[in-house]
């Protein structure tokens, strides 16, 4: 069973980056959506059967910050992983993501590496059950930072 | 400017593009003189504020020979496969990644708040003007010279 997966970007080639980033990966993709700020993103949700998003934070109308408190708040999308990929590295940032239950957090400027591997470690936790028979096996890859 | 200011903005403007673009950036410490400048089809501008413990903006000038090639990089296309549009969301997208790189850098306390990006044809495009400014760095590229400007605290 494939994975359908959301990227939340204001910036369509960075969604493009991600999009190519994760078909590269090795993850099965079912279906790929892609929002220009969380309003778009949660719209989707509404209609879609979502199973990761990939989020940035600084986005006009709304930001990842307000998507990610708007998921994890409601009873349907709270299942929902949600990594971010973003430039906002400050410490003081990333505390904030995590007590609101932010599953990863890519810092942009990334190599594709640190997608994958970030990626794979948020789905074999919220989807082991899937992964066995789903998954390829894992390269050994760095992420710079997961929870 | 503080020096370790600018060392901390160079090294940030360097790993963005090398990591994202694989384009190196080669500092330069004086403007060349203007018969050495060429930018034969014009420049693109981006511009990122920010706001809190420290508050200013950083512009970036980008020869368009310059953006093309790292939008191509990139998005991994060719070039024939690169719009306008594209090429304007990645230099927006690089004062975003730059700026916010930077902000990670001298305020790991996450008080100052990030703009949102913007980016355009320079039409009004001056070296002239862009050598007076007292926060101008300028970088060599195979594709062109890089300016960046920063006014701030």
């Amino acid at each position: 069973m494939a994975f359908n997966i959301l990227v939340a970007d204001d910036s369509e080639t960075m969604r493009a980056v991600v999009k190519k980033t994760v078909e590269m990966s090795g993850v099965p993709i079912g279906e790929f959506h892609e929002a220009a700020n969380g309003k778009e993103a949660l719209a989707i949700l509404e209609n879609n059967w979502i199973d990761v998003i990939l989020s940035d934070i600084n986005m006009p109308e709304m930001g990842g910050m307000e998507l990610l408190r708007t998921v994890s708040a409601s009873e349907d999308y709270k299942r929902i992983p949600l990594i971010f990929i973003t430039t906002e590295s400050s410490e003081a940032r990333m505390e904030e993501a995590k007590s609101l239950g932010v599953a990863g957090y890519i810092k942009k400027p990334f190599v594709p590496e640190t997608i994958k591997a970030i990626l794979y470690e948020v789905l074999a936790k919220a989807y082991e059950h899937r992964l066995a028979s789903d998954m390829p096996h894992r390269d050994d890859t760095n992420s710079d930072m997961d929870f | 400017m503080d020096t370790n200011l600018r060392q901390t903005i160079c090294e940030t403007l360097s790993e963005v593009f090398e990591t994202m673009y694989f384009t190196f950036l080669e500092p330069l410490f004086e403007t060349p003189p203007p018969e050495e400048i060429v930018a034969d089809d014009g420049y693109y501008e981006a511009t990122i504020t920010f706001q809190g413990v420290k508050s200013g903006t950083l512009s970036f000038y980008l020869p368009k020979n310059l953006a093309r090639g790292i939008t191509v990089n990139f998005l991994g296309v060719d070039e024939v496969d690169v719009n306008e549009a594209q090429v304007l969301d990645t230099v927006k997208e690089t004062a975003n990644m730059a700026v916010g790189s930077l902000l990670g850098r001298i305020d790991p306390g996450g008080a100052t708040k990030l703009g949102l990006p913007q980016s355009r044809v320079a039409a009004d495009f001056s070296t002239e003007a862009l050598r007076a400014q007292p926060g101008l760095f300028l970088f060599n590229t195979e594709q062109g010279l890089l300016w960046v400007v920063y006014e701030g605290e």
